[in-house]
């Protein structure tokens, strides 16, 4: 009797594990749509606070222009003021940066940094977990006292910052609540929490993150999103002549 | 003309006092000028001599490919081809190393810095423990697989001791994040200004945390038997590789606005062009260190502004002496018009006075200046100098080119001559009569 019950309860563990481990691309698709605006223009602001030890914190503020169907960004530096009019532009993997003290663009990079803090370039864009990441594992697991799926990625490919990334998704509505960034080497490099999340025309976005460098102790960054809309934007904001523009 | 000449050169040592005066201002000059330019001419090849072998190689050859979405990727995966041709060029190899480099930040207890870590075959490149003299720790603790070698400047700077583990953060060859741990196996002696680009790693840890392959490596070096033989070498190399159907980068392209140095303009065509597999990049230590020429060019500059400055004092003071003795010889020269010396002769006179004057004072400049170098380059200054990189084998040296110095020479008659030309002037113009009449 009690091996039939032992069968049982393992049979229905398994069964479970299974239809979770079918669910996962489901989770993770569901996570790229939330951060897809295909079809619409999106535009917003992100104050970007980082504290290092021993500084005093910094403020940056940066204006952010996507137009996800064709790949393209455009992102104005706003804060701080020495750097107010330096700018980013994505055209397909192309990734430009402008200097208007130097008035060149040069290459830059999608894994790149903003301004000195945290975040990448590629925290404020489209993601695109199912292209970039398989699933190594998937698990159950609590974030504090909530409930969430573990779900353990490595990259499918070497154009990611991250080699591997676990990702906290709540269980009961599809939302990230962590995410860990690994190094090629296995190594912790950074934790990300989303404490706030604004609902935008049906999607769940992020309006807080928090991002903790894991390798320097008592760094991080916490970006803030303002401002949020997807009105059309002029065809001209995606292009180099845009960011010239805005510095005369 | 010999016996105005002889005139001169009689006027010249019957004022032993006021001539040795006038010579030692105008030796003194040229002595310090001398020294400048001797540490310039040695300066360049010091400081390229002392590179090469820190980064192991007069002339280098790395690979490049294309990866997805067309991002470089530096790499060299198969180097037969440039093994064969190094030999088949008859460069006089001393040996061929294989490097790969990164640049990351080094993280310890809460200190960070920026640096650039070699990784190299310490094994094989025996040389680079002779040339980085260790202040602390010892190269047989290289053995161990993430061993590092650090500066003491870095080593201050991160606060950290033989023995600790370091972590470094940096970047894939496909520039994913990767970090890695070392352990501190030694820290060099200060190396001034370069001291941030010596750090030392095993080759084979460093290619782990690039993301490279065993075997492959990023860029190889050719050691020479001397710098001598670098831009001939490197021509055969490069000619030998072309034949062999290598892929690669034109040498020598320059900008349209000469701002770039030919190893940046290098890297610019590579970044404009498009090609598949790996296309190799052949320099020498001579681009590397074009800028060195121009701190070359700058000494150079400095000399001949003192050289100018220096010599318009002195130029004065000459300038007011002879036109004292002009003065004091009136009466001579009143005789010696009166007994048939026409105008040109006085001239030449007071000319060849200076000629003699300034070519005493120069030489016994540049041999004052040759004394203070040979006894400058005796003194052993150590490997672990802050200034190694600027000496040979720990010394001062200094090398005068001859033309530089016969130039010097040439310049410092001419000014003299300038300088005297007004009094000598003066004196030829002074009619026998108004001379032997005019009372001191």
């Amino acid at each position: 009797m009690k091996r039939l019950f032992a069968a049982t309860i393992l049979a229905i563990a398994a069964a479970g594990s299974a239809a979770f481990a079918q669910d996962v691309p489901k989770i993770l698709a569901t996570l790229d749509a939330q951060s897809d605006f295909t079809g619409k223009d999106f535009a917003a602001v992100y104050t970007i606070v980082s504290q290092k030890p021993g500084e005093k914190d910094s403020v940056s503020q940066v204006r952010m222009f996507r137009r996800d169907a064709k790949k393209q960004f455009a992102m104005l530096v706003v804060l701080p003021e020495v750097n107010k009019g330096q700018g980013y532009l994505r055209e397909e993997d192309n990734v430009w940066f402008y200097d208007p003290t130097s008035r060149k663009f040069s290459f830059s990079s999608i894994k790149e940094n903003i301004q000195n803090s945290e975040a990448k370039n590629s925290d404020l864009t489209k993601k695109s977990i199912l292209d970039d990441y398989e699933v190594v594992s998937s698990k159950e697991g609590t974030v504090g006292k909530i409930a969430v799926w573990i779900i353990d990625l490595k990259a499918k490919t070497n154009e990611v910052s991250y080699d591997r990334s676990v990702l906290y998704v709540r269980k009961d509505k599809t939302m990230l609540l962590k995410q860990e960034d690994y190094s090629v080497s296995g190594r912790l490099m950074r934790t990300n929490l989303f404490p706030k999340y604004v609902e935008l025309e049906g999607r769940l976005m992020p309006s807080q993150i928090l991002i903790i460098d894991e390798l320097n102790p008592g760094e991080r960054s916490q970006l803030t999103l303002t401002e949020q809309s997807l009105a059309t934007l002029p065809e001209k904001v995606f292009t180099k002549a845009f960011l010239e523009q805005v510095n005369k | 003309m010999n016996t105005i000449a002889n005139i001169a050169f009689r006027n010249l040592s019957r004022q032993k006092k006021r001539t040795i005066l006038l010579g030692s201002a105008i030796a003194f000059g040229v002595m310090i000028v001398t020294l400048i330019n001797g540490f310039a001419g040695a300066f360049s090849a010091n400081v390229s001599e002392n590179f090469s072998n820190l980064m192991a190689g007069h002339i280098f050859i790395s690979g490049t490919e294309k990866g997805p979405n067309d991002k470089d990727m530096s790499v060299i995966r198969n180097d037969s081809s440039l093994t064969t041709a190094v030999e088949a060029s008859g460069a006089p190899a001393k040996y061929i190393t294989r490097r790969s480099a990164f640049s990351g930040t080094l993280i310890f207890e809460g200190k960070k810095i920026r640096t650039n870590v070699d990784g190299a075959q310490l094994d094989k490149e025996t040389f680079l423990r002779e040339r980085l003299l260790l202040k602390d720790g010892s190269w047989d603790s290289m053995t161990n697989e993430t061993a590092l070698i650090l500066s003491e400047k870095i080593a201050n700077k991160l606060n950290v001791d033989v023995g600790d583990r370091i972590l470094v953060q940096m970047q894939t060859v496909n520039g994913q994040n990767n970090v890695g741990e070392f352990t501190l196996a030694g820290i060099s002696f200060d190396a001034g200004i370069f001291g941030q680009m010596m750090s030392y790693a095993n080759l084979s840890y460093v290619n782990e945390l690039l993301g490279l392959a065993p075997g492959e490596y990023q860029t190889m070096g050719v050691m020479l038997d001397g710098l001598k033989n670098t831009e001939v070498s490197a021509t055969e190399i490069y000619a030998r590789l072309n034949e062999a159907g290598v892929q690669l980068f034109d040498r020598g392209v320059k900008d349209e606005t000469g701002a770039e140095t030919p190893f940046q303009a290098l890297l610019r065509q590579q970044n404009k062009e498009s090609w598949e597999g790996v296309k190799y990049r052949l320099f020498t230590i001579n681009e590397m260190l074009s800028q060195i020429k121009q701190i070359v060019a700058a000494l150079d500059t400095t000399a001949a502004i003192i050289l100018v400055v220096l010599f318009v004092i002195i130029m004065v003071g000459i300038t007011n002496t002879f036109s004292m003795v002009m003065f004091e010889r009136i009466g001579e020269i009143g005789t010696m018009r009166a007994l048939g010396v026409q105008r040109g002769g006085v001239r030449s006179m007071f000319l060849y006075e200076a000629v003699f004057l300034a070519l005493g004072g120069a030489i016994a400049g540049i041999i004052l200046a040759l004394i203070a170098m040979a006894g400058i380059s005796l003194i052993n200054f150590g490997m672990d100098s802050p200034a190694f990189l600027i000496m040979k084998n720990g010394h001062m040296s200094f090398y005068l080119p001859p033309l530089k110095a016969v130039g010097n020479v040439i310049i410092i008659a001419l000014l003299t001559l300038l300088a005297v030309s007004s009094p000598a002037a003066k004196a030829a113009k002074l009619t026998p009569a108004e001379a032997l009449r005019t009372q001191k």
